[in-house]
């Protein structure tokens, strides 16, 4: 029994490494700008597709096809922020257009994914073939590849916020962004390039679960409700946070399918998600603007 | 250098300033005074670039300022402390003083101008590591003037440097005010503080309610009956 | 505007209008196709304008709406096929089934008052409404779907009419739902004209200006949610014996909650009118939109972000300059 549990414990690990991926992406935005973006599952949702047409179509490697994903996804964020956020960031209603803007983009891309590749779901290769054990249990390549290539993007990009000129704009525009305008930051440049590393973020975790997952027009909407719940659990904005409640969720989760059964698992989460909300709504790391 | 030519700026459709007029020559310390509300803070702001102009003209050195973009203006060699310091809370000191180093000219010098700023405010250096929201209101106004300092700017705009700190305090910041302008920063200063304001400035204006209401030598703003009664409390 | 002198204005009119033509609607038209359609922009108007009410008015915006429409579906299908219970008991008891998880869902949004907060809560909430729905295979059938559901009984009228109710003959159906659509504007007009509708206009302006205005925003809040969950549960329980099956789906989901976003919305979030205008017109659109198939919700996306960015307050606010 225990060692049933320690097991799912690790793949917990393993999932949670790809939910705090997703809900960094989310997480960053919220920091930055101060919204939710709802269109978040559909860029994970566009990284798969383009890894899909990566091996299927140019018949690219994985470490290409990822690429190619990551700076679609990077792309069309940055698209989307300033053809859609932009010109609605200094207009009142600033609380929920967004929501609601990135709601419809959602819809949109759902369905123009549906009408366009239709509804069978496709499926990708693994990348690593087999499994290996470690300390008595089997693991399959691809689940470590998920958690060794998580903990090098969050460590890379946690690096990269903490000291480089890009990322001292972006925590200044974060936390002041007419001072930092001040200072020559340019805060609309900061807000597209935001969304497109969120996005870009996105991506990656699609590409990397796409194996397991498979690849359909409705993928994102999971993983966009989990990652409301790991950035609440983590706290809002915060980015250690987001790693944390990432692991928190994806042990939680597996646990709950071991004791009591998976079809139960996201009644679990939500659950935990609204006890959260009730009794320390800023998570674990987040600033108290609730 | 810098040039305010009648400038009217609102605040939707709310006027806050008429037909403003100002002038900062090179070397100088000016100061702007007025009490709450007068308008002092909108005038920086405008000048920043944070606030457009309906009308009138913003320049220095001959460049239209009031046509750039914000973020843009701090190239031209402006740098502005604004009201309540506004400090990165949740950012070192060290942090803060960097993002001053933003543009791209200071970026490459960074850790030297950084270096230089734990020279003339050696309470920075002392607490680099510690979150700017933690500060003292002093050390905090410190912070701020070293943030806009590190780009190296040619003139620094400040916004009330003096409130709501201790006359101690207050004496050593503007100390080192008249220190960075005899090495060559030009000053435009706003302050409620007339006293002090006036006593390091070359030349002032006195704004209310939006309008420039006297201007002239500091020596004789100090000496004159309407800015002893209204701003000297004598 | 005192009540009495709204009927003689130009819009009051235009309201007497619209009454007399839904009013007079099937005795033209008995073609079920065509009914059907407006039973949907009728189902669809008085969700948008409970939604509205929170959402709009209240400035509490919501997007777990479809959890008080499922709430009343099902409970008044179950009670009709395991306790016998007539629909028409159901009708109620599903508003009231609806309103108490409506409440409880209003719990934590009292507090935290962050649109990105609610937005989670209410969603959250909805989703473990639809799960659960879909586990308990062994009440709800899940996703198999609940057949047999019983239609409204037939019954007749103290004049001696005959009032069925069936797939053939949908006009008892329609004049009941008007029914429940003309109370359900009624009531909110008056609602809206009351103190209460006064509460919950400031607490509009409380969120939008993330302070506090001292009224007692908490009773109002939670009064808000009651109100206008248990609306959307009367509409469901309706739906429920139209309709004659239920899948989690078709009721839980958050394809539901956007299809009465993008009504609301389009229509004008906030004005009275908004919500019946964007009903009626988003559901004749759908119908027409049949012929392109798999385009009709991408249209329904695309409408929502071009409504936000180029006409925020909705068509209403065209049709009708001042405010409703």
């Amino acid at each position: 029994m225990f060692k049933i549990l320690l097991e799912q414990i690790l793949n917990g690990l393993v999932l949670g490494s790809m939910y705090a991926l997703v809900a960094s992406g989310l997480t960053l935005i919220w920091g930055t700008m101060k919204m939710l973006n709802f269109a978040h599952g559909e860029l994970y949702m566009v990284g798969g597709y383009i890894l899909y047409f990566a091996f299927t179509l140019l018949g690219v490697s994985p470490f290409w096809g990822i690429l190619l994903a990551i700076g679609i996804a990077f792309a069309v964020g940055l698209f989307l922020e300033r053809l859609l956020l932009h010109p609605l960031m200094d207009k009142p209603g600033w609380d929920v257009s967004p929501l609601v803007v990135t709601l419809g983009v959602s819809i949109f891309l759902q369905n123009f994914a549906l009408k366009a590749w239709g509804e069978r779901f496709k499926s990708v290769p693994y990348f690593i073939e087999g499994t290996m054990e470690l300390a008595g249990f089997r693991i399959a390549y691809q689940r470590i590849l998920i958690l060794v290539v998580t903990a090098t993007v969050m460590v890379a990009f946690w690096m990269f916020v903490k000291r480089s000129r890009f990322g001292v704009a972006l925590r200044a525009t974060a936390q002041d962004r007419e001072a930092a305008t001040l200072l020559g930051i340019n805060a609309h440049r900061i807000y597209m390039y935001t969304f497109g590393i969120s996005s870009a973020l996105a991506a990656l975790a699609a590409t990397m679960l796409a194996p397991i997952f498979l690849i359909n027009p409705w993928m994102g909407i999971s993983p966009l409700l989990k990652a409301f719940i790991v950035v609440v659990l983590g706290g809002l904005g915060s980015f250690g946070g987001a790693i944390l409640g990432g692991f928190l969720l994806g042990t939680l989760e597996s646990l709950s399918v071991v004791l009591l059964s998976s079809e139960w698992k996201d009644v679990v989460s939500f659950a935990v998600l609204i006890l959260v909300l009730f009794f320390r709504p800023s998570g674990f790391f987040g600033t108290r603007e609730w | 250098m810098l040039e305010i030519s009648n400038i009217d700026v609102f605040y939707g459709d709310a006027q806050a300033l008429w037909n403003i007029s100002l002038r900062v020559a090179r070397g100088e310390i000016v100061s702007l005074l007025g009490g709450n509300g007068a308008g002092k803070s909108t005038t920086l702001r405008t000048i920043s670039g944070i606030l457009k102009p309906r009308r009138g003209e913003v320049s220095l050195s001959g460049v239209r300022l009031d046509r750039i973009p914000p973020h843009q203006i701090i190239s031209h060699g402006l740098a502005h402390v604004p009201e309540g310091r506004r400090l990165f809370p949740n950012m070192t000191v060290m942090e803060n003083l960097l993002a001053g180093t933003y543009l791209l000219s200071a970026w490459k010098g960074r850790m030297a101008a950084v270096e230089e700023m734990g020279k003339i405010f050696p309470v920075l250096k002392e607490r680099r590591n510690q979150l700017a929201g933690t500060l003292s209101g002093g050390e905090q106004q410190m912070c701020a003037i070293a943030r806009a300092l590190v780009s190296r700017p040619r003139i620094l705009l400040l916004d009330e440097p003096s409130l709501g700190l201790a006359p101690v305090i207050v004496e050593r910041i503007f100390e080192v005010i008249q220190k960075i302008n005899r090495e060559g920063v030009t000053v435009l200063l706003v302050e409620q503080n007339a006293h002090i304001a006036l006593q390091i400035a070359h030349r002032g204006y006195v704004i209310e309610t939006g309008r420039v209401v006297l201007e002239g030598a500091a020596d004789s703003l100090l000496d004159s009956k309407y800015v002893k009664q209204a701003y000297l409390g004598l | 505007m005192r009540r009495g002198v709204a009927l003689v204005t130009r819009r009051g009119k235009g309201v007497a209008v619209l009454m007399v033509v839904l009013l007079a609607l099937p005795l033209f038209i008995q073609d079920p196709y065509i009914i059907n359609i407006m039973i949907f922009s009728l189902l669809f108007g008085v969700l948008a304008v409970s939604w509205n009410l929170i959402s709009g008015y209240t400035g509490i915006f919501t997007f777990g709406h479809q959890a008080f429409f499922g709430v009343g579906a099902y409970l008044s299908a179950l009670l009709s096929m395991k306790l016998n219970l007539s629909p028409w008991l159901g009708l109620p008891l599903g508003g009231f089934a609806a309103a108490l998880i409506g409440g409880f869902i209003g719990l934590p949004c009292l507090r935290l008052r962050a649109a990105p907060y609610i937005a989670i809560t209410t969603l959250a909430f909805s989703e473990i409404a639809r799960i659960i729905c879909m586990n308990l295979v062994g009440l709800t059938r899940g996703e198999m779907g609940l057949w047999g559901i019983p239609a409204f009984p037939d019954f007749t009228l103290p004049g001696g009419l005959e009032v069925s109710f069936s797939g053939g003959n949908r006009t008892g159906y329609y004049y009941v739902l008007l029914l429940i659509f003309f109370a359900t504007t009624g009531f909110v007009a008056w609602l809206l004209r009351s103190h209460v509708g006064l509460a919950f206009r400031a607490i509009r302006e409380e969120q939008e200006a993330a302070l506090s205005l001292g009224i007692n925003s908490t009773r109002y809040r939670l009064l808000s949610f009651l109100i206008s969950s248990f609306l959307a549960g009367i509409a469901g329980s309706f739906y429920a014996h139209y309709i004659l099956i239920l899948t989690p789906t078709s009721v839980f989901s958050v394809g539901v909650m956007s299809e009465i976003i993008v009504v609301v919305l389009v229509g004008g979030l906030g004005t009275f009118w908004g919500p019946v205008i964007g009903a009626f017109s988003l559901t004749l659109l759908l119908e027409y939109l049949r012929t392109f198939g798999e385009y009709r919700f991408m249209i329904y996306g695309a409408m929502l972000v071009a409504t936000i960015l180029f006409m925020p307050k909705g068509v209403a606010s065209k049709i009708f300059p001042e405010k409703g």
